[in-house]
């Protein structure tokens, strides 16, 4: 019966397309049709809508990380539509707490420049402090010595190569290997010296920073669907931190691109990723050319760059809004008419070809070399930003649109060139548009002529093609019903919730609106059927506690274990957003281990507080059956609103009348007491990473209430949403 | 409706106690055993791939060197292997190349390897990789991983279609194990796969009350019946008990292997204790970094030698652990995401190239041989003038290990948008 009414959506919606391309009547037919549908599936779910707490409890698990202590009762109180319009409002909503623990994150206040000079590359630091004469004696030594020593090793290797005799040292490779390996550490050790004291630190650590901030705003702001929808563009519009330079990059793309746009229109949001230097490194589009360029080389830019400071015949357009400098508040993408106005002029003079001092550079390969176009990002906007990848472009629309998109590039996007004094620092790492490198021939995109000569203007026109396309409409509407309403979200709703993004010309919260008002989105059914992301699931553990986290490096590994580290997949297309992905033996296990470890308190500087609801704060060994019943009771409450079974509460209580055995698992215990002090943020990342898990807090003893805490965390109940 | 996985869970335990095993073996197990086609020999083994990726681009000619090549010594002034001259004596620290059939030769730090290749048990496939041009490591290690070149939005890794696309026995949560701290792209989608750093770290972590939260977390899940997460739930805590049993902690390698120290050696010794303990793997993964040697490289001694060493040190470990008649259903294949270029660089290093070499080692393989056609390495026959061509498209080797050694038969599912087929087979598996 269910089954069939579902389907029924699906089998109209067919005939209706066949239909539009009928006849007058056949349309008008089909448009009937529809409206009964429609009808139905409302009186339908009208009749079974969740209870009006269970809708609190929804709308807190899906447009937030889940209820802390107190939060059903709040929105309960103000009304849960007007909690939902809030949330839609974030501006409004005051968020000092947040703010105070963000301020300890500096990484995400700075530029682009700030971030090269602040945490520079080990390798970069080196040579830059060579170049200047200011390498500091002993870490000169070290690079003197580790080159000897290289040196001669391919010395020893010569005179083998020509057929002489092995000398003796040669053959003693064991020796000399320990020693190298010693030399290494010694080297690494000096560097991390000569850093701490110049007040630098690892470039990991603003990855790190980033990722605190993240889970520190999804545990604790009071904008909750802000972050959630933060997580969602973040996710649509995937980086992937290790690539190359986009480490430096990523706090301005969460703080100009992302954030100031995930309620606003597509469009905006669609040209501020475009135009994000950090997408622009991701997807290989800062180095897409056009084959014909006339000469638009890396350092003839920056040559152009330098005359334009200097009040010279501008070689490139600078980006209109510099918004980078307007940190953590939410500016405007600039007006798009006004960049169409400010049109580079593609006739500039080109540059001087003086030996400016990055000819002197060496620099990376990919730089070094005229690449021509580059497809990526062309790709990768109509498949995985935009159009979906049955949207129907083809292979010759991913060509155009390439070329559209040629000359769209970053100002010095590994900051070289600002340290050396050739460019602006603040302008390093900033989106620019090269008109030496565009293609500036016709093209035609999805049937769309753009003409020749239309500089920045041909990438403008394709955003304003892919952001109204139908297509658009249906992949955005389906990526996001996925997200807050079911897995596999029906037809119907899709249409709908598309057709309100269409009317409004892509607007994010009027799109959010149709979703949040749908008999879907209400249905009893979709209460608790999600499975919660890792993220997710950590984050509303805390919550549901009301526990507190700086979101550091310790929090974050938990996170990653279970399969989800932030900025942390690699591939494009982001994390996928349905339960297969996150369901499996391995991830499953770490989800148990986790809610052990938070319950247990050990986890480095996230804390949970749970003596705060129990009766019974002793370690608790001592405890009558209806002591116990009671504690399962209230973190039954707690954690899922008394939404557990039974037989669930009773399995617990045996468990806990069950004599606690003493395990087999020595080396369990042996591993987790190589302990060491907490680690505090800011922290690099990279080298200690795998020695991460030794820096939570041995496992003591147990105590009871941790016991059930962390079962009724890690139940399958509360593994969904 | 199809078949759910309870079911199978069900009539598994009754098919594997009607054998005579019940009560020993985990239910998972049970299905496996259970499975007769492909990966499961007939006589009820298990055939193993061990996958093993060079991340950041091995010099493949310093690796498998063609000294018989005149122009590779014109191209590499102080990075070149020496020819091998007469026959190495055993404890010879020559620093030579170990030839192998009189045109290439093998790095002298991988001498231990010879032997394999004497018994034919080591076979190599040289100028392979991908045809795609980047010379960026993300770009090449993620067009290898999902074996999709070009293609960045390929959403699962190959070793995952693998999987997904031979539904036996999927149900053995150590069908593939990553011997790492994330899952590597590699083994990313649909189909289960483990990343584990540590055997010793897959277990409930509760202290002294361990067992009895593992209890309690058991009937939990117990309670909810015919839900993903309440199947999942059941095969972990069977998968954690059963690893209990066989003890990882307190494994001893026999034959006298000595694996490397470190985090590359550790995890093939793990993936050993996987294979003896029967847990049904069939995928394995490991990665080992260092090899982006653009300065000071080193010929027969230095950075590429010491990489080498360990990479060498490790394989012949596992092998001599495992014994020969395990060898029979294991392959390990090595990878890496693009070659160096064929001339020496400024800095007596090697910048990123194209092709490269790649091991194929098992009692299948097709050893004493080095597979595919050898491009030259005289200027005009190299890539784009500098880097060794490619003649052997990777996916041609892992088709060929997925299907014969696998029993893969939809390679068209594995390798999308390539004609994968026998026809192009290098021959590196019997």
């Amino acid at each position: 019966m269910k089954a069939f009414s579902r389907n029924q959506p699906r089998l109209f919606n067919s005939f209706n397309r066949a239909a539009r391309q009928a006849a007058t009547f056949a349309v008008m037919l089909a448009l009937v049709a529809n409206t009964l549908i429609v009808g139905v599936t409302n009186a339908e779910a009208q009749t079974a809508r969740m209870s009006e707490e269970q809708r609190i409890v929804h709308v807190l698990n899906r447009l937030g990380f889940g209820a802390r202590p107190g939060d059903v009762e709040r929105v309960k109180a103000m009304g849960v539509e007007r909690y939902i319009e809030g949330q839609l409002q974030p501006d409004a909503i005051a968020d000092a707490a947040v703010d105070a623990k963000l301020r300890r994150l500096p990484a995400l206040t700075m530029t682009t420049a700030e971030l090269y000079a602040k945490f520079p590359a080990p390798g970069q630091l080196l040579r830059q402090l060579q170049r200047r004469g200011e390498l500091p004696a002993d870490l000169a030594a070290m690079m003197q010595n580790r080159d000897n020593q290289n040196g001669a090793m391919n010395n020893q290797n010569a005179p083998a190569a020509n057929g002489a005799m092995t000398t003796p040292e040669a053959a003693t490779g064991g020796a000399a290997r320990g020693d190298e390996a010693a030399d290494k550490k010694d080297y690494r050790q000096a560097i991390r010296e000569y850093m701490r004291e110049n007040d630098l630190q690892p470039p990991a650590a603003i990855t790190a920073q980033l990722q605190a901030s993240r889970i520190i705003r999804a545990a604790h702001s009071e904008r909750q669907l802000q972050e959630v929808m933060v997580d969602f563009w973040t996710n649509h519009f995937n980086i992937f931190a290790n690539k190359g330079a986009d480490k430096w990059l990523l706090p301005a793309y969460d703080r100009d691109t992302i954030r100031p746009h995930t309620f606003g229109k597509f469009r905006e949001l669609l040209q501020a990723t475009a135009q994000s230097p950090a997408m622009l490194f991701y997807l290989d589009n800062f180095q897409s050319v056009s084959p014909n360029a006339r000469g638009g080389n890396r350092r003839q830019m920056l040559e152009g760059m330098r005359r334009n400071r200097t009040g010279d015949q501008p070689g490139m357009m600078r980006e209109r809004n510099p918004l980078r400098r307007n940190r953590g508040l939410r500016g405007n993408m600039g007006n798009v008419d006004e960049q169409r106005a400010a049109q580079v002029n593609p006739n500039s003079p080109q540059g001087a070809m003086g030996q400016g001092q990055m000819t002197q550079q060496r620099m990376p390969q990919a730089q070094r070399r005229q690449r021509g176009i580059n497809e990526n990002y062309a790709r990768e906007l109509m498949e995985l930003h935009t159009l979906g990848v049955d949207g129907g472009y083809t292979q010759k629309d991913i060509v155009e649109v390439a070329r559209c998109f040629t000359g769209w590039t970053i100002l010095d996007p590994r900051g070289a060139a600002a340290r050396t004094g050739l460019i602006d620092t603040e302008r390093a790492g900033t989106f620019v548009f090269n008109a030496r490198t565009h293609d500036d021939g016709e093209k035609i995109v999805l049937g769309h002529k753009i003409p020749a000569g239309g500089g920045i203007n041909d990438g403008l026109k394709v955003l304003d093609i892919l952001a109204r396309h139908s297509s658009t409409a249906k992949f955005i509407a389906t990526k996001l019903s996925r997200r807050f309403v079911a897995d596999e979200p029906s037809p119907a709703l899709v249409a709908r919730v598309a057709d309100a993004f269409t009317k409004s010309d892509g607007d994010i919260r009027q799109t959010l609106r149709a979703i949040f008002a749908s008999p879907e989105f209400n249905a009893p059914e979709n209460y608790r059927a999600k499975i919660k992301t890792p993220f997710e699931y950590a984050v509303s553990a805390i919550r549901a506690f009301g526990g507190e986290t700086n979101g550091g490096p310790a929090i974050h590994q938990r996170i990653a274990k279970m399969g989800e580290p932030l900025y942390g997949y690699q591939a494009p297309t982001g994390y996928p957003d349905k339960a297969e992905a996150w369901v499996n033996t391995g991830a499953l296990l770490e989800r148990l281990n986790y809610a052990l470890a938070l319950t247990g308190n050990r986890i480095p500087n996230t804390r949970v507080d749970l003596a705060r609801f129990g009766a019974s704060g002793n370690a608790g060994n001592n405890l009558t059956d209806a002591d116990k019943r009671r504690m399962i009771d209230q973190f039954s409450n707690l954690l899922l609103r008394g939404d557990v079974s039974e037989k669930t509460k009773a399995a617990l209580l045996r468990q806990l009348n069950s004599p606690q055995t003493t395990t087999s698992a020595t080396a369990i215990t042996q591993n987790e007491t190589s302990e060491m002090d907490v680690a505090m943020l800011p922290q690099p990342e990279g080298r200690g990473r795998r020695n991460r898990e030794a820096t939570s807090p041995p496992v003591g003893d147990l105590s009871m209430m941790s016991r059930v805490a962390a079962l009724i965390t890690g139940s399958p109940e509360f593994q969904r949403q | 409706m199809g078949i759910n996985r309870r079911f199978f869970l069900r009539s598994g335990a009754v098919a594997v106690a009607g054998l005579g095993f019940a009560g020993s073996l985990p239910s998972f197990l049970g299905r496996a055993a259970l499975a007769q086609n492909g990966a499961i020999a007939s006589g009820g083994r298990r055939k193993t791939l061990i996958a093993i990726f060079q991340r950041g681009a091995v010099d493949g000619l310093n690796m498998v060197v063609p000294h018989g090549e005149a122009a590779y010594y014109g191209m590499r002034p102080t990075l070149a292997i020496a020819q091998p001259r007469g026959v190495v004596t055993a404890g010879a620290a020559a620093d030579t190349a170990v030839d192998l059939d009189g045109f290439f030769g093998l790095h002298p730090s991988l001498r231990m390897l010879k032997p394999l290749w004497d018994e034919k048990r080591f076979g190599i496939v040289h100028a392979a990789g991908s045809p795609d041009a980047t010379r960026s490591h993300f770009d090449a290690q993620d067009y290898m991983e999902s074996a999709t070149p070009g293609v960045k939005s390929t959403q699962d890794g190959w070793l995952n279609r693998l999987l997904q696309h031979d539904p036996k026995d999927k149900q053995s949560p150590f069908r593939a194990v990553s011997m790492t701290q994330n899952t590597p792209r590699t083994l990313q989608g649909r189909a289960p796969a483990l990343a584990i750093s540590n055997l010793n770290d897959f277990t409930i972590r509760a202290g002294n009350a361990s067992a009895n939260v593992q209890g309690g977390f058991e009937s939990i899940y117990e309670q909810t019946v015919g839900d993903t997460l309440s199947g999942t739930g059941r095969e972990t805590f069977e998968a954690v008990n059963y690893l209990k049993r066989v003890n990882p902690a307190q494994y001893k390698p026999e034959n006298g292997a000595q694996y490397p120290r470190g985090r590359f050696g550790d995890s093939l010794l793990q993936i050993a204790q996987l294979i003896k303990a029967g847990v049904g793997l069939e995928i394995a993964f490991t990665d080992i970094g260092g090899w982006d040697t653009h300065i000071n490289q080193g010929a027969a001694r230095g950075q590429l030698a010491l990489r080498l060493a360990e990479l060498g040190a490790g394989i012949n470990a596992l092998v001599t652990d495992l014994g020969a008649a395990r060898m029979n259903d294991v392959v390990v294949l090595t990878m890496s995401e693009f070659g160096r270029t064929a001339r020496e660089n400024g800095t007596r290093g090697t910048d990123h190239g194209h092709a490269n070499a790649m091991f194929v080692i098992g009692g299948a393989a097709r050893g004493g041989r080095v597979h595919g056609q050898w491009p030259g390495l005289k200027s005009e026959q190299l890539y784009e003038g500098r880097d060794l061509a490619l003649t052997t498209d990777f996916r041609d080797v892992f088709g060929e290990v997925a299907q014969k050694h696998l029993g893969s038969r939809n390679l068209t599912k594995i390798f999308p948008g390539y004609a994968a087929n026998a026809a192009k087979f290098r021959g590196v598996l019997g």
